[in-house]
């Protein structure tokens, strides 16, 4: 197939069908290019870095910390430093000199007392060189709207429930800084070595809306509850 | 306006622009077209994103930063309300697709015969290997 | 919009970072109780609603930029600085929960958002 040839991304799983879906991808692609919005040639590098990212970086990040005080004390005083010990530099993440996002990084650290979560109410700012692309549900208004105003029941449909004495601290990133959360070191995870220990630093681990756990690498799937009231506010 | 909306995300700039008209050619798509869950059933594939997906990041990433043509908060904004009316009950990212190609046309980027020509272009390109 | 600075002033240097020194002295501080303003919206905003009126604590003096109702049409001239405000949940919600009065809520604004209580 023409698109696979040139080599933007690596080949399709055995699905032995073109959708319509991914006919419309390619036709307005080519008609950006064609118009002059951009070349093939951004394109091609925009989309690599679409695929070069993901929420390895900021797992390590939190491992590292977890191991070491010193770089946990410079993790919480300068992310953007702290990022470019894990192989992140926020100020070129792309590699061709544009930074494609802001570059406030603000590491959130949960304590006994307290929990972070992370939501961008306006539309979807997230971290994306250190911890990728946004999942889909940190996109929705359903995430966005109910978060900021009911985060302990939206939490529990994450399968996280916390006591009344934990403060929630719901971060709602609005402007130019970018926030990852920095969750507590599992106990049961002794001796473990920063590899180990980033494993079970998930993506939802980071966003705030899941705590590790030491036999838990994955995402857990989240059910979609609409929201039946619609918030009021008097101010 | 003012401090009056149901959703504390909604700030005015965005609220003017609620209607939405179909779009025949994206229309048929969003009608016709197989989304990547139903594929990867049929196939017994795993990987939970269409191969095309990262591609549609890059167009995106492009047209925001490149050629400012479609700045990202605006784009977001538009998939947001095209996705709870137009493109409702679509999975992602056939949503966000549909949503792009839908708001491209609306701001004039191209036009809605050009893109039906494409689309038969391409497909005749893809399925002819 | 702002991409254009973008790439002229921020490279090498990060945004907002490249405007740092530009606002002069920060007007509130850590721990300062500020109320948000309700400034009409004119044109375009990240001031959310559901916070104008509300009043918080300033937890963290963050950095300085232009404010985006100015950076939306790049006027870059007059950097101001920003703060991170936390509220009790029972400011922004009245009917929240009594037995979470712990939670809180945090969100970022620009100087002229806020006065101090």
């Amino acid at each position: 197939m023409a698109k696979r040839d040139q080599g933007e991304h690596k080949a399709a799983p055995m699905v032995e069908e073109v959708s319509d879906f991914e006919i419309l991808e390619l036709a307005v692609r080519e008609l950006a290019i064609e118009k002059g919005l951009f070349t093939a040639d951004d394109h091609r590098h925009f989309t690599e870095f679409a695929h070069s990212i993901g929420p390895l970086p900021a797992a390590r990040l939190v491992a590292k910390a977890w191991l070491d005080p010193q770089f946990k004390k410079l993790a919480l005083e300068d992310g953007v430093a702290a990022s470019k010990e894990v192989g992140i530099d926020w100020l070129n993440p792309t590699g061709f000199g544009t930074p494609s996002d802001y570059t406030d990084l603000r590491v959130l650290e949960d304590t006994p007392t307290v929990k972070h979560v992370v939501v961008c109410t306006l539309c979807s700012c997230y971290p994306r060189p250190i911890l990728g692309h946004s999942p889909e549900w940190y996109r929705t208004p359903n995430y966005r709207r109910r978060i900021v105003r009911w985060p302990r029941q939206v939490l529990s449909e994450f399968g996280l429930q916390l006591p009344e004495n934990v403060e929630i601290r719901v971060e709602d990133s609005n402007q130019k800084c970018r926030f990852m959360v920095m969750p507590m070191r599992p106990e049961g995870t002794e001796g473990w070595s920063e590899e180990e220990l980033a494993a079970i630093v998930t993506r939802d681990c980071l966003i705030g809306v899941a705590v590790p756990h030491p036999e838990r690498k994955q995402n857990a799937a989240r059910p979609v509850h609409k929201a039946v009231h619609p918030v009021q506010h008097d101010h | 306006m003012g401090g009056t909306q149901d959703n504390p995300d909604i700030n005015d700039a965005k609220n003017t622009s609620s209607e939405y008209t179909s779009i025949a050619i994206l229309e048929r798509i969003r009608k016709r077209g197989r989304v990547w869950g139903d594929l990867c059933a049929q196939y017994g594939v795993e990987n939970p994103d269409p191969p095309w997906k990262v591609c549609l990041e890059g167009t995106c990433e492009a047209l925001a930063v490149q050629a400012c043509a479609l700045p990202t908060l605006e784009r977001r904004w538009a998939e947001d309300e095209l996705s709870e009316t137009l493109y409702q009950g679509v999975p992602f990212p056939e949503r966000q697709l549909l949503a792009l190609a839908h708001t491209l046309i609306q701001r004039g980027l191209f036009g809605e015969d050009e893109l039906a020509r494409r689309i038969e272009k391409v497909g005749e390109r893809l399925n002819s290997v | 919009m702002s991409k254009t600075h973008h790439a002229q002033k921020a490279t090498g240097k990060g945004d907002p970072q490249c405007f740092a020194g530009e606002a002069g002295p920060p007007k509130f501080k850590v721990g300062d109780q500020v109320r948000i303003k309700d400034l009409p919206d004119i044109f375009y905003t990240r001031c959310q609603v559901y916070t104008r009126g509300a009043v918080g604590e300033v937890a963290v003096v963050t950095h300085e930029s232009p404010a985006p109702e100015d950076e939306a049409w790049d006027n870059v001239d007059r950097p101001e600085w920003f703060y991170i405000v936390r509220f009790k949940q029972s400011e922004l919600w009245p009917d929240y929960p009594a037995v979470y009065a712990n939670d809180t809520l945090q969100t970022e604004f620009s100087e002229r958002w806020l006065e101090l209580v």
